[in-house]
């Protein structure tokens, strides 16, 4: 292919910033026309993002395992390059990431009404951030790309969020700022000790490859390890998010419009798990040892708490975010087993939920635009009315659920098979969450759906409508992947093997190291 | 004095006369301020044309008491700009309240004077000299809108202050010379190194000079606790006179910090170490902590600019743990923080461009529906000020922390403590773009025309503020061999 003549990672990334451009110049009351050009520039991303997948060919080992890698040097002083490239496990979520944006861009076409402009800017932008995070290979690029990803979101949020829009998007903001800065330290750390370590050569001391090689060698000393692995942790953590950083989650997504809760839960979230995976296991294995068991009690407290609140909540957009800290459990679980089958779980975990919790999201946000409420109580019956509606959702809810055959089910089981391997007690409490999922996912779906259709939907008479063709396209692409990789998750996990070995190779040598006052 | 001090000390006289043809100006065509404007700006450009001209070669005046390096082009570049731009934002605010224009300019272009003798100056007098230079005229203008009482109130705080610290500092500077027997930079630091090779204890006299000194220029960059005159200070100013006081006396007062501390008492680095760590981690936590509270935008910047002070400091102390790099860190830091903070005024100064209006919250409520324009750029200056890449807020963080981190030890705590600040400090200015974007406007007010200054000058910020951070090698560059121009 000549694919790989082209900057085609920086295209990649840029595209959707050179369409924010191009709206900024639209002149106002032209709000179709902005709805057009930003599908159009999601889409295009998209299809180039398809063309990268084409291009990819799995299992080639040079450049570290990273291909159509593109460099140049930024600021020589320190040895920080533009440096992007893309493995495996980068191109999936990648790839996740332009679905999901495009999906997002056509679900806000009726719903967002008031200031088109900024909203498509935004997410255009955030597009950037999100893509350039995945697919940045210098340290320092990478955080660049981290923070860009947080001011669009918090505009989405306090813009065109709910009523308790502001203080959602500011604890949105803080959360993740405390973590990033500290991981802004724990970089700077990193690439001093690097250069210290090569004679005061910045060189190379920000790039992830040379990163990689020096820890799986000389290693970093144990000091470091231990605390720039707490500030990676702290970072990741939050956006995950683990308990018990997750507490601004269920805010930012219930204020959330739409669209930003899918992106939110789709891609957002992933930012954390891909950090845990490309970052913080290589870099300080020694104390990704050492936190390790502490980390799966987090996640197993994550799992069985998020599922139990969601368990009894009233608001169905809050259920489905607690889903999601009990699903994200399950990554950050397969993660911190260090086992094959743990990570490769994790991973299609993240896949997986990205694409059902982001149809989730759209589901609860076409019910809202109808009934402008989402209190479980006040629904019932919706199958009569709504049938086409019932059955999106009831996939959606089975595919959430772990039923065998959808996508959901594979990475759980993964994980459970991994964590098996580690110790039969945690695979056993995590298995336990199984049941539970399936319960408030059921009770919710028979809640909503069955019996007599309930007073206050009766109330809002013809207003009641079943989905409409532009609802329906944003599912259908989703649903698909779902069956897909239910099916067949070799698709995923024979993309992300290379990384995933690399991953493990690293960690497997390292042992579990102890803080040693003094220096 | 011979010819060839003139020609080092050209842009010092060549400001000078700028300033005295302003007023000559303004008396030969009295009541309209294009003449004066046109003035200051071509005389602007010519001082910093010379600026750059004679920085090209390092030389030395007046029997070592003036010295040109790469340190004095860097810094009086800098001031430059500060006043040029405080010059296009301030008629947009002054003439609807009828305060003079071209005094302003000229009362401006004096106080550069003295910052540009700071920069040069290697002679404890001269430094002292330089530094009342550059305050006399800032008190003058804090008391610009003399009718107003807050803005009285202000400037005699800012007076008193002022005036108290120079006396302070004056105190230690002759606690100095007495030890020493001179008031040479060079001369003093041999002496101390001298003194520090013997190592001979700090005798009482020199340590009772350092805590004067250390007190004095702590008052003059408002570090905590030597901080509060700044936002009455700051608060009753005109807007404009408070964009300049947030950033040309601090940057001055730096200059002198690097000319006294790290010029004259490097030897004494180990001594004064401790002290500017602790300052550091109080003015930017204390700073911040109390920001968070305000409801007034401009105070809010007021104490905000307490805490980049506190940031601007840890480059400092990185130096004395043995980092050059602070230093650079320092520099960038000043520079960055100069031109976002210059543009965060603006935009307050063209929001209260009609008489009466307050600074408060409340006013930037909706600004997006009624100047989109002003909003946007708000936004970027807010944004910078919290250090979110890839604008020059984030690259001077990244330029101070870094340092800190390499010098390792209690320093990097001090990093943390920084980063830690900085995720606070994004609750009070993105509570800004709250206002601007996510509530509603009270009042229905039109939007209002500003003159073309403005958006001149707003532009210049902004590219300056993305540019800085996007093109931060070269800058780095001149920032490293000013740095390096002091060891």
């Amino acid at each position: 292919m000549t694919v790989s003549s082209l900057p085609i990672l920086s295209i990649v990334t840029f595209l959707p910033l050179a369409g924010a451009i191009a709206i900024a110049f639209v002149p106002r009351g032209r709000p179709d026309l902005v709805r057009w050009v930003a599908l159009g520039t999601a889409g295009l991303t998209w299809i180039f993002s398809l063309f990268l997948l084409l291009g990819f060919i799995p299992g080639r080992e040079a450049a570290g395992g990273f291909q159509f890698v593109e460099q140049a040097d930024w600021i020589p002083a320190f040895g920080i390059q533009y440096k992007l490239g893309v493995d495996g496990l980068s191109l999936v979520l990648v790839v996740l990431t332009t679905t999901l944006t495009w999906i997002s861009i056509l679900a806000s076409f009726r719903s967002i009404t008031e200031r088109v402009k900024e909203y498509m800017v935004s997410f255009l932008i955030l597009e950037v951030g999100m893509i350039g995070v995945f697919l940045s290979l210098d340290l320092f690029l990478f955080y660049i790309f981290w923070e860009v990803v947080l001011v669009p979101m918090y505009l989405i949020i306090g813009i065109w969020g709910g009523p308790n829009r502001i203080y959602a998007t500011i604890k949105f903001v803080l959360y993740t700022l405390v973590g990033s800065l500290l991981m802004l330290v724990a970089i700077l750390a990193t690439g001093f000790a690097y250069s210290a370590g090569h004679g005061g050569q910045w060189l190379g001391a920000f790039d992830f490859l040379s990163l990689r090689q020096y820890a799986g060698t000389a290693g970093f000393s144990d000091t470091l390890q231990l605390f720039a692995f707490a500030a990676f942790f702290l970072a990741f953590a939050i956006k995950v998010p683990m308990f018990p950083f997750h507490t601004w989650l269920p805010d930012a997504h219930v204020e959330a419009p739409t669209a930003g809760s899918v992106i939110l839960a789709g891609v957002l979230l992933k930012l954390g798990g891909y950090g845990f995976i490309r970052l913080a296991l290589p870099l300080s294995p020694d104390a990704a040892r050492t936190y390790g068991p502490a980390i799966i009690v987090l996640s197993l407290i994550a799992i069985i708490y998020g599922a139990i609140v969601a368990l009894v909540q009233p608001d169905l957009k809050k259920l489905v975010a607690y889903s999601s800290v009990s699903h994200m459990g399950f990554v950050t679980l397969g993660i911190f087993i260090f086992q094959e089958q743990g990570l490769d779980g994790a991973i299609l975990q993240m896949v997986n939920h990205g694409l059902i919790t982001g149809a989730l999201f759209l589901l609860v946000g076409i019910i809202y635009e109808r009934t402008h409420d989402r209190t479980i109580a006040k629904m019932g019956g919706l199958s009569s009315a709504t049938p086409v509606y019932a059955a999106a959702f009831g996939f959606f809810a089975f595919a959430s659920a772990g039923l065998p055959g959808l996508a959901g089910f594979v990475g759980e089981f993964l994980v459970l098979v991994g964590s098996w391997a580690y110790s039969p007690p945690v695979a056993a409490i995590a298995s336990l969450v199984m049941v539970l999922g399936a319960a408030y996912l059921l009770w919710m779906f028979q809640r909503l759906f069955t019996g007599e259709l309930s007073d206050f939907l009766r109330g809002l008479g013809h207003h009641l409508t079943d989905m409409n063709p532009i609802e329906a396209m944003t599912l259908v692409p989703l649903g698909t992947m779902i069956v897909v990789f239910g099916l067949f998750p070799g698709l995923v996990l024979d993309l992300v093997s290379g990384t995933v070995h690399s991953v493990l190779s690293g960690v497997d040598g390292a042992t579990a190291v102890h803080l040693s006052l003094g220096r | 004095m011979t010819s060839a001090d003139l020609v080092t000390a050209a842009p010092l006289v060549a400001a000078i006369l700028v300033a005295a043809a302003i007023i000559v100006t303004d008396i030969i065509v009295p009541g309209r301020p294009g003449p004066a404007l046109a003035v200051a700006f071509g005389g602007l450009a010519i001082v910093a044309l010379l600026v750059v001209t004679t920085g090209q070669t390092r030389a030395a005046a007046f029997g070592g008491a003036y010295a040109v390096d790469p340190l004095t082009t860097f810094l009086d570049l800098l001031f430059i700009s500060i006043v040029a731009l405080t010059i296009l934002f301030a008629p947009d605010y002054l003439e609807p309240r009828d305060l003079p224009i071209a005094e302003f300019a000229a009362v401006l272009v004096f106080a550069m004077t003295g910052a540009m003798l700071l920069a040069a100056g290697t002679d404890l007098l001269v430094l002292f000299l330089g530094l009342e230079l550059m305050v006399l005229p800032g008190y003058l203008l804090a008391a610009y809108a003399k009718r107003d009482a807050l803005s009285t109130e202000g400037a005699i705080k800012y007076f008193l202050l002022g005036s108290f610290s120079s006396a302070i500092l004056l105190f230690g500077l002759a606690f100095v010379w007495g030890m020493t027997g001179t008031t040479k930079v060079a001369a003093v630091t041999a002496h101390l190194a001298a003194l520090v090779a013997g190592t001979a204890p700090l005798s009482p006299g020199l340590a009772m000079g350092l805590a004067f000194m250390t007190t004095g220029v702590a008052f003059k960059i408002a570090a905590v606790p030597f901080h509060y005159w700044t936002p009455d200070a700051y608060q009753g100013s005109p807007t404009p006179v408070t964009g300049y006081l947030s950033v040309g006396p601090k940057i001055g007062a730096f200059a002198l910090i690097l000319r006294l501390f790290v010029g004259a008492l490097d030897p004494l680095k180990a001594d004064w170490f401790i002290v500017v760590a602790i300052l550091a981690a109080t003015t930017m936590t204390l700073g911040n902590l109390v920001a968070l509270t305000q409801n007034n935008v401009k105070r809010m910047l007021a104490y905000s600019s307490i805490a980049h002070t506190g940031y601007m400091l840890v480059g400092l102390a990185a130096y004395a743990g043995g980092r050059i790099e602070g230093l650079e860190g320092l520099l960038y830091y000043g520079a960055a923080y100069t031109f976002m903070n210059l543009g965060a005024f603006a935009v307050v100064a063209a929001v209260q461009r009609r008489p009466g209006v307050t600074s408060q919250l409340d006013t930037f409520a909706g600004l997006i529906r009624r100047e989109p324009a002003l909003a946007w750029l708000m936004t970027l200056f807010m944004l910078s000020l919290v250090g979110i890449p890839p604008t020059a807020g984030f690259f001077a963080k990244f330029s101070v922390i870094l340092p800190a981190v390499q010098a390792g030890g209690w320093l990097t705590v001090l990093a943390v403590i920084a980063m830690l600040n900085a995720a606070a400090a994004a609750f009070y200015y993105l509570r800004v773009v709250v206002y601007m974007f996510m509530r509603e406007s009270t009042t229905e007010t039109q939007p209002l025309r500003h003159s073309p200054l403005v958006w001149t000058g707003l532009l210049a910020t902004t590219i300056l503020t993305i540019g800085l951070g996007l093109f931060y090698s070269p800058v780095f560059q001149v920032v490293t061999d000013a740095a390096r121009a002091l060891s």
